[in-house]
């Protein structure tokens, strides 16, 4: 009798996931750019949403972690990831404009949608028609508008006036030159502020420290220094702090690593503007699983900025702002 | 009659000779005179003192250099040698740190590992070259990668930070310090006012304190003992070093090991003065600044002729140019535009006058 039970609820089972009465969850993906604090970050939101949606609604599977940043280290990995067979939707951050978008593409051909994260393919607008227009989304930061943030919040601690400088990285990297773009914009509406130079240290933090001791010395009345990236602001910190100007010359900076908050609990950093990968993380499920469960029917939005966060002296160490820190 | 302006002719050779010899510094000093006169701000004590912080590692990494040529050799592994014994150096005083050692434990541990570790890649190279004869190009480009690609899986592509307050202390401290509201003093005078800050006096960075002894060692060694004269010997004519009864392998074997310890000692420091181990970009081209070095300071790349001496001429000519360039304001590329125009007017005064500038 009991054996009779079993066979029947056994049938009745396999029936209903035949039938899709019993739900499968949707396979979503993740492929970071590089093995690094942020990206980490960003899988802790996606995990956290997935697991507030439930997991009967989301599987989030994450690929290995590329060792180093571009397409020679990513591509393969994306290979991998797709000879799973069982991915109902990716999100990735390419590591090139143009050179991931044939493998990103074949994901596309099979079926699978695709949003971009932090980076983008082309120029990243995927509303007009183009070879890379096919992502779901692109949902990142607005480099442009983090530059204005930073221009503003130095104008805030200068009281609206004085000399500022520019240390950026690499001229050929899009998301820097927007926030160089973003800062001389934001800039413009302080007319009490002039920005008296701008280098560039291709990620060589000695070559930051050096531009930014120049930079000193060619201006005694410098007053503040926005680091574009944690090479060009811990070089600038090092050069300011050498000089014994730590918080007399404000030096603001970009992206909450462990390193560069602790340079701000030292006073050697003044402020820094956090992007949120957590939320980007979040987010890429959230809009992933509400897509899939409509039957990729529903219209989702082509870009999707989250906030920035600001730490300064005075919030570092509040517990809500913990969460904004990029870490492991 | 004749014979007057015979021996005329011999002394105005003599004196193009002397000048073609030091054209580096004629142009170094000829540099500093344009810079003060039309860069703001480039005639000063506190300038001088950027310039040497900013040249102190390429000094030692082309001093290292300078025996590598002078033997007939190259060295490009260098630059990344320096990175990943920059980055194995923090990675070990923030550990001990962390595990709450004394700073001088700290300190002096991630110093000695950084110095000890660097000699391994020079005796890498230094046995590739003498027993498996590797072309030196071919095995220090191949320590160029392992040892940048080491460096990058250490850090993680991260500066390492958290490091002890001793190292940033060391690096940033001067010699002396006065100043009219404290008067002079060995430590850092501590004042609030930019007016005050700025109007401090600082006398010679111990960085650069530092290398200038490394730098006089280094010169000693090269000029006046027998390890400097083997050294020329096997770069001048290889056969005849070998007919003297010199122990070639043995001595290139130590040549690549002291130009590794060079690019350690430049690790090392950069530790103290960027308080935090980065690893060396691509882009920096630590390696080829230094041989730019070498070269515009009289070397001569198949080797047999070279002096630390003229090495650190060209150390000074490029960081020269680089300050002055900035202070005029230019940009960074328009520096490696002219370096590379001073490098290949180095080459050409020495193969046009070979016999003006080397008749003795």
């Amino acid at each position: 009798m009991k054996r009779w039970m079993m066979v029947v609820m056994s049938v009745v089972l396999v029936m209903a996931v035949g039938f899709g009465l019993v739900a499968k969850p949707f396979v979503i993906a993740f492929m970071p750019g590089i093995a690094d604090p942020f990206y980490f970050t960003m899988e802790k939101g996606a995990k956290a949403m997935a697991a507030q949606l439930g997991p009967d609604k989301v599987q989030l599977i994450v690929g290995q972690y590329p060792a180093t940043w571009g397409p020679d280290a990513q591509v393969p990995l994306l290979d991998a990831l797709m000879a799973r067979g069982d991915i109902d939707l990716l999100f990735t951050a390419p590591t090139s404009t143009q050179a991931l978008i044939p493998v990103l593409k074949k994901y596309h051909d099979r079926g699978i949608p695709i949003i971009t994260v932090d980076t983008y393919l082309g120029d990243g607008d995927y509303t007009k028609a183009s070879d890379y227009s096919f992502p779901l989304s692109y949902i990142g930061t607005d480099n442009k508008l983090g530059g204005e943030v930073v221009a503003a919040q130095l104008a805030v601690l200068l009281g609206g006036t004085g000399k500022v400088f520019l240390e950026n990285t690499n001229p050929d990297t899009s998301s820097v030159m927007d926030r160089e773009r973003g800062f001389r914009q934001g800039l413009l509406g302080f007319p009490q502020m002039e920005l008296v130079g701008v280098e560039y240290c291709l990620d060589n933090q000695e070559t930051a420290q050096a531009q930014v001791a120049n930079a000193l010395q060619l201006h005694d009345d410098l007053a503040g220094v926005f680091g574009v990236n944690v090479f060009s602001a811990q070089g600038a910190h090092a050069a300011v702090a050498a000089a014994g100007l730590s918080g007399v010359v404000k030096v603001g900076t970009w992206d909450a690593t462990a390193t560069l908050i602790e340079a701000l609990k030292n006073g050697e950093v003044d402020f820094i503007l956090a992007q949120k990968p957590g939320e980007m993380g979040s987010l890429c499920v959230q809009w992933g699983y509400e897509y899939l469960a409509s039957g990729k029917t529903l219209s989702v939005p082509r870009k999707i900025v989250p906030g920035f966060f600001v730490f300064t002296k005075d919030n570092v160490n509040s517990p809500d702002s913990q969460q904004y820190i990029y870490s492991k | 009659m004749v014979i007057m302006s015979a021996a005329g002719e011999v002394r105005s050779r003599r004196v193009l000779a002397r000048v073609g010899r030091s054209w580096a510094l004629l142009a170094l000093l000829l540099m500093l005179l344009v810079f003060s006169l039309a860069g703001k701000e480039f005639l000063s004590l506190a300038n001088y003192s950027n310039i040497l912080l900013a040249s102190v590692t390429l000094f030692l990494l082309a001093a290292g250099e300078t025996f590598v040529v002078v033997s007939g050799g190259i060295d490009l592994s260098i630059g990344f040698v320096m990175g990943l014994v920059c980055v194995t150096s923090a990675i070990v005083m923030r550990d001990l740190n962390a595990a709450g050692a004394s700073q001088l434990i700290c300190v002096s541990a991630g110093a000695t590992v950084g110095l000890v570790l660097s000699l391994i890649p020079g005796a890498i190279n230094g046995l590739l070259i003498t027993r498996f004869r590797v072309p030196p190009f071919i095995a220090t480009l191949g320590m160029w990668g392992i040892a940048n690609g080491l460096a990058w899986l250490f850090s993680g592509g991260l500066p390492i930070a958290f490091l002890p307050s001793a190292v940033h202390k060391i690096g940033r401290a001067y010699v002396g310090y006065y100043s009219t509201k404290a008067g002079f003093s060995f430590a850092p005078p501590q004042l609030t006012t930019r007016e005050d800050i700025l109007s401090v006096v600082k006398i010679i960075p111990v960085p650069v304190l530092i290398v200038a002894i490394c730098l006089v060692v280094l010169g000693f060694v090269l000029a006046r003992t027998r390890f400097g004269r083997h050294t020329y010997a096997i770069g001048g004519k290889m056969d005849a070093a070998v007919r003297a009864g010199i122990d070639v392998r043995r001595h290139l074997l130590k040549v690549y090991v002291l130009s590794s310890f060079c690019a350690g000692c430049a690790g090392v420091i950069l530790v103290f003065l960027s308080n935090a181990g980065s690893l060396t970009q691509f882009t920096s081209n630590y390696e080829l600044l230094s041989i730019a070095s070498v070269v515009i300071g009289g070397a001569s790349l198949t080797g047999g002729r070279g002096s630390i001496w003229g090495t650190v001429t060209g150390v000074l000519l490029i960081g020269t140019l680089n300050n002055g360039l900035m202070m005029m304001g230019l940009q960074i590329f328009y520096r490696f535009i002219a370096i590379g125009i001073i490098l290949i007017g180095a080459v050409l005064i020495d193969r046009s006058f070979p016999e003006l500038l080397y008749e003795d």
